[in-house]
């Protein structure tokens, strides 16, 4: 019998390795070697080239990591990877939990159908979504019309009565007109602005317009404006990131929450709700703390995910402008791509990961002291 | 729990006042999901009428219907974007690397849940700290891996008379195959995790009865594991597949021609320099995004179990 034993045993011990070591090899191509590699680069000084027989590079210490906390852009990127898991964990996790809890407490009706479309977001490249608010964000973009929209048609109204379906204009509705018009604008036709109106602004200078629907057009782009900056100011460029960072993923964590909502017992809450609880009370004292494995969990991904953010912000800004809207993983990229500085981009990589880990330690000791449930 | 608070509010819960806070309260309720509902497609749904717009249509009306359609928009986006290589592409990368993962982490999750070795926990352990690592943080020692790979065993080659240019050697940089091993291996922790807890639930005696019978392991796992995992490694096939098939970070470092580019890649070139006509890049933004927008709405069942099961990552 033990003879037996012994060679499954060994039996089971080859069938283990021949099971489990393609996923090893491979973990170890694309994550383990690449980690060893980055902690030995950022310690060298090693210039790019062939790395085995090319230029001779060596071990130079810590010195890049001296070089990387004296770096402004460093510490600037890091507050910038702060901000994005700020706003993941008190945006995304409250949120999500919020409309969650409506879905699963039936406030609203048709819980799977909001569901479904809050998620929408999460399943698209964030290139595409990126881009998109860009043109959503621009200075001429949406966001700009939409704000615009009340003044450009006040514009329309008085263009369209001065006209009055005609194709003469008078001094009368061009009275009307320069008032509804962009007062900067109309500071620049001089101190008779209808003398100027009519000079500059008439095609040939005359009151006679040959397509008046085209004229209207025209002049559309002399009402009063407001011109979106967030993406061109330095100190606001990072709104419409953190905007889109919320906008993008709450409805994941939606779906978690509210399918960990279901494995509640119901019974429990129908209780509570009879014993005259509000759904704040309920949501509060019953469905959190029942949640709260899952909350830390959520946060855990949450922050190894807002740590590593790269595509969406190279898609909206590549890190402008003047490299304010920089997180750790572009300016990791920039600084071996432009600065060919492979040993200080390595440090950036391997900063990245314990930055990661610290955060994720935090979050697991913010469990112990709150006594959590795992 | 504080039992005294619910007591304290229990008159208020069942008076007037409180069934008017009721009502009002979920007349905020639906207001909040109604905006948010609204902000997460709105935006999508703008994108795609404007692409249906010509570009002067846009700049003076970027709120209104077209004026006219301009379904050419199209055509003119999907020639400029190099689109029919892109897609081709694309589908390549996401179905091969979903495949890998898949049948590569059920083995794996068949070793770690069922077979019984020293190595297991430790190894098993490692890919769990994996799903808290993102590849994106190591695209630089990635790229310098792959590529001084490629010059060592081009140097290797040139050594032995077999190539004169040791450059012009690529198996791991610039090819689809390195492309292929990066995905399947930025994929395998969660799927390992995911699958290696889900055979755990599968009884071991199964397992022990085939083995007296005198069935390999091999048969074991293609007989009875196999069969028996297709639920979750649906699950996990459809929370990959977007997951490659959106990805961009890594292999806007590890290729470089055109040839090997994905969408994502080449939908940002395309906004970048390509075309300066909106319409046209709106309706490069569209056929980026249908694709999976299309299998959302077919697969929203498994994607919503595959998310409820904390496979999220953002």
């Amino acid at each position: 019998m033990a003879s037996v034993r012994s060679g499954t045993r060994r039996e089971d011990h080859k069938a283990f390795w021949a099971f489990s070591l393609p996923a090893f090899i491979l973990y170890l191509f694309v994550f383990g070697f690449p980690i060893v590699l980055s902690a030995v680069i950022s310690l060298s000084n090693y210039k790019g080239g062939q790395m085995f027989g090319g230029e001779p590079w060596a071990i130079t210490g810590f010195k890049q990591y001296g070089l990387l906390f004296s770096d402004p852009a460093f510490w600037l990127a890091l507050k910038n990877n702060i901000y994005i898991v700020l706003i993941s964990v008190f945006g995304q996790l409250p949120l999500g939990f919020v409309f969650a809890y409506l879905i699963y407490r039936k406030v609203v009706k048709f819980g799977e159908f909001w569901q479904g479309i809050l998620y929408v977001p999460a399943i698209i490249s964030v290139i595409v979504l990126g881009i998109m608010w860009k043109f959503i964000f621009a200075s001429n973009g949406l966001l700009a019309d939409l704000f615009n929209y009340g003044n450009t048609s006040k514009l329309v109204a008085a263009l369209n009565l001065a006209l009055n379906s005609g194709t003469t204009l008078n001094d009368e509705g061009i009275r009307h007109i320069l008032k509804a018009m962009d007062p900067n604008v109309v500071g620049l036709l001089g101190s008779d602005p209808v003398a100027g109106f009519k000079e500059q602004l008439l095609p040939g200078g005359s009151l006679a317009i040959g397509d008046p629907a085209a004229f209207v057009n025209a002049m559309k782009n002399y009402a009063p404006k407001w011109t979106p900056e967030f993406m061109t100011k330095q100190d606001t460029a990072m709104i419409p990131i953190m905007f889109v960072t919320l906008w993008c993923w709450t409805g994941m964590y939606v779906i978690l929450f509210n399918a960990n909502m279901q494995k509640i017992d119901s019974e429990v809450i129908e209780a509570a709700r009879i014993d005259g609880a509000t759904e704040m009370q309920t949501a509060r004292h019953i469905v959190l703390p029942a949640l709260s494995g899952i909350l830390i969990n959520a946060a855990i991904l949450c922050i190894a995910g807002s740590m590593n953010q790269f595509a969406l912000i190279w898609a909206m800004t590549e890190g402008g402008p003047m490299n304010v809207t920089e997180v750790l993983s572009i300016y990791m990229y920039r600084t071996a791509t432009i600065g060919q500085n492979y040993p200080l981009s390595n440090a950036i990589a391997m900063v990245i990961i314990v930055i990661s880990f610290l955060l994720i330690g935090l979050t697991k000791l913010a469990q112990k002291r709150l006594g959590g449930q795992e | 729990m504080s039992n005294t608070a619910i007591d304290k509010e229990r008159s208020f819960g069942t008076s007037l006042v409180g069934k008017i806070a009721a009502i009002v309260g979920k007349i905020v309720a639906y207001a909040v999901m109604g905006a948010f509902a609204f902000m997460a497609v709105f935006p999508i749904l703008w994108l795609i009428m404007n692409s249906f717009k010509s570009n002067q249509d846009y700049q003076l009306d970027k709120i209104g219907w077209p004026k006219e359609w301009f379904p050419i928009n199209y055509a003119g986006a999907w020639q400029i974007g190099d689109f029919g290589i892109l897609l081709p592409n694309s589908v390549f990368y996401t179905v091969v690397g979903t495949a890998g993962v898949v049948l590569i982490s059920t083995l794996a999750g068949f070793a770690f849940a069922k077979l019984k070795s020293r190595a297991s926990v430790p190894m098993y352990g490692s890919f769990v700290i994996g799903v808290m690592l993102s590849l994106s943080s190591l695209m630089i020692p990635l790229f310098l891996q792959l590529s001084q790979l490629d010059l060592l065993l081009g140097n290797l080659w040139t050594s032995m008379g077999l190539m004169t240019d040791p450059r012009a050697f690529h198996l791991f940089y610039n090819t689809r195959f390195g492309v292929i091993l990066v995905y399947i291996g930025s994929g395998l922790p969660l799927a390992i995790y995911m699958i290696t807890e889900y055979i755990r639930g599968i009884p071991t005696s199964l397992v022990e009865a085939a083995r007296i019978d005198g069935a390999s392991y091999w048969k074991i796992f293609a007989r009875i594991i196999l069969p028996m995992c297709m639920p979750i490694i649906t699950t996990v096939a459809i929370i990959t597949l977007p997951g490659i098939w959106n990805e961009f970070a890594l292999i806007n470092i590890i290729v470089g021609k055109l040839d090997l580019q994905s969408l994502p890649l080449g939908i940002l070139r395309f906004s970048g320099s390509r075309s300066a006509d909106y319409g046209k890049q709106f309706a490069a933004l569209v056929i980026g995004l249908a694709p999976m927008l299309i299998f959302y709405i077919a697969f929203q069942k498994q994607i919503t179990k595959g998310v409820s099961g904390g496979a999220v990552k953002g």
